[in-house]
């Protein structure tokens, strides 16, 4: 598994992964070319744009970047989709599909933003998290 | 165009654009664009080319070009189209289909409008059998 973690605000950028000095949060970036089969819970962000496969919980944001494919269950505070994702999806607060974004799957957010020329394929619920199970 | 005092209990077709600013409760199909704005009620299936929804609407939508949800919009209900834009804000609950075959149905069901509910049955089942292919896959 070649993976990037980075725990701490990054000062050494490869390939462009400088955001992850923003709010000094911890950030987890799977680049092109990388993949990743299993559970992630992860006290942070994560930035995928390579292939991931499985289950991730995470504190902050989730992004699935443009040509990335991803195959989970996704939990996370802000979910951005700019590429291939399928599963289930959970964003405590919002939920944006980018112009390329594509979803398969049942979607339960707070919030909902759908460019033109995404694509969504599911049951989507919307409501605030008094109960965070979601089904 | 209905006004916002308007109300219509029933089922409408309308060749051309509508747009609805009262209380609606029924079916309404259009073959050009359905308009919801923001001071509409609507509980009913909306059938159109270009839907755009400000209001509330309450019931399936289907529509062959596009569907918009505005950020003061809300649609409970399935949606069936083949592009859907939507603004923050927007809430939107049921199931959601999208995908090029889904742009020939609603002008299919035009003809008779009487028997919608019951000719949609056979097109969602279509696409169903579509989409499993799909997963197969």
């Amino acid at each position: 598994m070649e993976t990037v973690v980075e725990t701490a605000p990054a000062e050494t950028s490869e390939d462009g992964v400088v955001e992850s000095r923003r709010d000094g949060q911890n950030k987890f970036t799977l680049a092109p070319g990388d993949s990743l089969e299993g559970k992630l819970i992860y006290s942070g962000s994560v930035n995928v744009q390579g292939r991931a496969e499985g289950e991730f919980r995470v504190s902050g944001n989730f992004e699935v970047a443009a040509g990335a494919s991803v195959k989970a269950l996704i939990d996370g505070t802000n979910v951005t989709i700019r590429g291939d994702a399928e599963g289930t999806l959970t964003a405590r607060d919002k939920l944006t599909l980018g112009k390329s974004g594509k979803f398969n799957g049942d979607v339960t957010v707070k919030r909902l933003q759908i460019e033109d020329g995404a694509s969504l394929n599911g049951h989507v619920r919307m409501g605030s998290f008094e109960q965070s199970s979601s089904s | 165009m209905l006004g916002p005092r308007d109300r219509l209990i029933g089922e409408l077709y309308i060749e051309g654009n509508l747009r609805v600013s009262g209380t609606l409760e029924g079916q309404i199909e259009a073959t050009g664009d359905v308009d919801v704005t923001e001071a509409a009620t609507v509980k009913a299936s909306v059938a159109g080319r270009e839907v755009n929804v400000s209001g509330q609407v309450n019931g399936a939508v289907v529509a062959s070009k596009k569907l918009v949800i505005g950020r003061s919009g809300s649609v409970v209900g399935d949606v069936r189209v083949p592009r859907l834009v939507m603004q923050d804000g927007a809430t939107l609950s049921g199931k959601v289909s999208m995908g090029p075959q889904v742009a020939a149905s609603p002008l299919a069901i035009s003809e008779t409008p009487i028997e919608e509910s019951t000719q949609a049955a056979p097109v969602s089942d279509g696409d169903g059998q579509e989409k499993q292919k799909g997963r197969r896959r």
